[in-house]
């Protein structure tokens, strides 16, 4: 069928146009940040929107290393410590759900166990649990325990969002393997470990990589947790950024600089992985 | 190499749907012997995969006992005993090439690498496959991948040789050549070879003896003649033989000396010969089924030579042999004929029957009166 296969160019040029409107409408905010990281504070509060300006990096200067910026005093320059603070939180919380939860979503697609569904919907039920419905008592909890305010507690609750979503994904990888395959190689003569570490593992890691890179930037993302669990010592960068409001005034240039590198990690790692990132969350399926 | 011991086994599946519990393997108990050619032949369902898998050490055992020589192995790992196996579905791992699928086995316990090489030649030239050695399973066809799946069993030095419809997904020519090679492959090395399928053909060809389950039960156990010329119930003698057995319901009476057969649906008295009788005394008045293999059965051009005329239903020339159905006053039989006969529906042919050849069976039990009912 002709029809079904080509579009009709007329067909085709609306769905481009409605495409490339929506690529305007969702990347504008992003557009606009990162020049106004690169402007001025005039040019920022200009009541004229500027699309002309002269680039500085004086706003990236001010956050890295401090000093002044413009007439105003940069009252921040913590905001390398929330960098860092979110890559140790936000790494440390993906490779121990990776730990943690690939063993966890491999017994769940192989093995027969007594409330075994029960386990698999209790670790989906963390993630679609408002945050906002849990930080008070957890918040209450760790002020008892003295997890408040550091950074093993702050990955501990991070895995309310990671562990579901890597048990969740890589478990269907773990189903699409065949369970003869690993049989065969059971009876080639390797071990339960030596299955799982050299057949079962080697099939899923595109999966692997994919569901760890898709759970570092929700991680990554997070604001509410480390707003209430931590403090100044521990605030991840998406926290840190609001400093930038102070009570005389708001360093737009510099929070939007500070927006700009918080975003890269995770901008960089999903161009780096975009093809298996789409192949990971539509099908999760490798062939035998 | 070591004889295979069952006992007794049995496997039990818990059926969520139903809550209850099915019986796929019920005191199934064989001995395949050092060496031996033993095929697991039944319908889809009967139990033959599982017998397999428990004997591999893939499933878990609900009752009873298998010892691979003198080694009990019901809970030793599948790694722990020396058991190669063809799966069905080919199981092949994606990301290696064909050599690689097929040495795995080998590099996996540590084989150097001049007899890997030694071993992978022979296994090529066995199953073909010297050209699709660096493809992938992906890029093969279910034949392709059935005989690498099958080549990385038989490339090991295993003590037995499970295999699971190795052949089932080849097409005819090349199961037929497979099948061969198969054969001459045991002939030549003498392994012990559990085999199981579905083809009866398959199973007479290469079995030295054959078990016939059927829901999980094991019917009959003998060498490919004695299951085929003897088989110990109606279930064996329908299932093996193609196109399959006639059987006619009916009883015996005597009178004068004369032992006369009358079928209950049909207008059809068959005088028996004395031979069929030895083991049919006693049993008259009783429900019988008779039994006759379409091979026995004739179909006789010069009418004088026939015992009985029969009508047409339909003929089947099949390049070989023909199959040719007809009515013997209604009721239907099955004769195996000579190929390229021109015959009409409704043509009145005449029909012979080797009746010293027929099997007996009660209709209650379904087991042959040779078989004095075990």
């Amino acid at each position: 069928m002709k029809r079904s296969r080509y579009l009709a160019p007329k067909r085709q040029t609306l769905i481009w146009l409605a495409l490339a409107g929506y690529a305007v409408f969702a990347l504008f905010p992003l557009i606009w940040v990162v020049m106004m990281s690169f402007k001025s504070h005039i040019d920022i509060i200009s009541p004229v929107p500027k699309f002309i300006f002269t680039p500085s990096l004086e706003n990236y200067k001010a956050i890295l290393f401090g000093g002044q910026s413009m007439q105003y005093e940069a009252g921040q320059t913590d905001f390398l410590l929330y960098f860092k603070n979110s890559c140790i939180i936000t790494i440390s919380a993906v490779v121990l759900s990776l730990l943690a939860g690939v063993p966890a979503s491999y017994a769940l697609a192989r093995y027969r166990f007594r409330f075994k569904d029960d386990i698999a919907f209790t670790f989906l039920s963390f993630r679609f649990a408002p945050e906002i419905a849990v930080i008070i008592p957890i918040y209450i909890l760790y002020q008892k325990l003295h997890l408040y305010n550091t950074y093993v507690g702050l990955i501990f609750v991070y895995q309310l969002i990671t562990l579901p979503l890597i048990v969740w994904i890589i478990r269907g990888y773990f189903e699409d393997i065949s369970v003869e395959i690993e049989q065969a190689a059971k009876l080639d003569g390797y071990s339960w470990w030596g299955v799982f570490t050299k057949i079962a593992l080697p099939l899923v890691k595109p999966g692997l990589a994919s569901t760890a890179v898709l759970a570092f930037i929700f991680a990554w993302n997070n604001f509410i947790f480390g707003l209430i669990l931590g403090s100044s010592d521990t605030y991840p960068s998406t926290v840190g950024t609001l400093g930038f409001i102070s009570y005389e005034s708001v360093l737009w240039g510099q929070m939007a600089a500070a927006t700009v590198i918080t975003i890269m990690p995770p901008l960089i790692l999903a161009i780096f992985i975009q093809k298996y990132l789409v192949r990971g969350l539509t099908m999760g399926a490798i062939r035998g | 190499m070591a004889e295979i011991t069952v006992q007794d086994l049995t496997k039990i599946y818990q059926d969520e749907r139903i809550h209850d519990q099915v019986m796929a393997v019920d005191h199934v108990s064989f001995t395949c012997n050092d060496g031996e050619f033993m095929v697991l032949l039944g319908p889809s369902g009967c139990g033959k995969t599982s017998t397999l898998r428990m004997i591999a050490g893939l499933e878990e055992i609900s009752a009873g006992k298998v010892f691979i020589g003198k080694t009990l192995v019901n809970d030793l790992a599948p790694a722990d005993q020396n058991v190669a196996m063809a799966f069905e579905n080919y199981a092949l791992y994606p990301p290696l090439t064909v050599r690689e699928n097929v040495v795995f086995p080998l590099k996996a316990r540590g084989m150097p690498k001049v007899e890997i090489q030694n071993k992978l030649r022979e296994v090529v030239d066995v199953l073909d496959i010297g050209d699709i050695l660096d493809r992938r399973p992906a890029e093969l066809s279910g034949g392709q991948q059935q005989r690498v799946s099958l080549g990385r069993c038989i490339i090991r030095d295993a003590d037995v040789y499970l295999m699971d419809e190795p052949l089932s997904h080849l097409d005819s020519e090349l199961r037929l050549r497979t099948r061969g090679e198969l054969k001459r492959i045991h002939e030549l090395n003498k392994r012990t070879v559990i085999y199981v399928t579905h083809d009866q053909v398959e199973a007479l060809a290469l079995a030295d003896r054959i078990a016939v389950m059927d829901n999980g039960v094991l019917q009959q156990i003998g060498a490919p003649a004695q299951v085929y010329e003897h088989p110990i119930n109606l279930f064996v003698a329908g299932f093996i033989g193609e196109p399959p057995m006639n059987f006619i319901n009916g009883t015996i009476s005597t009178a004068e000396g004369t032992h006369i057969f009358s079928s209950f649906d049909y207008d059809l008295n068959i005088q028996l010969p004395e031979s069929l009788m030895v083991s049919a005394r006693g049993w008259e008045k009783k429900k019988l089924v008779l039994g006759i293999r379409p091979h026995h059965t004739h179909m006789v051009h010069e009418k004088e030579f026939a015992q009985r005329s029969g009508k047409v239903v339909i003929y089947e020339s099949l390049g070989e042999e023909g199959v040719l159905e007809v009515e013997v006053e209604g009721c239907p039989l099955t004769i195996l004929t000579e190929p390229e006969l021109r015959l009409k529906p409704r043509e009145t042919v005449g029909v012979s029957v080797d009746w010293e050849n027929a099997i007996l069976f009660d209709e209650e039990s379904g087991y042959s009166l040779n078989s004095n009912g075990d």
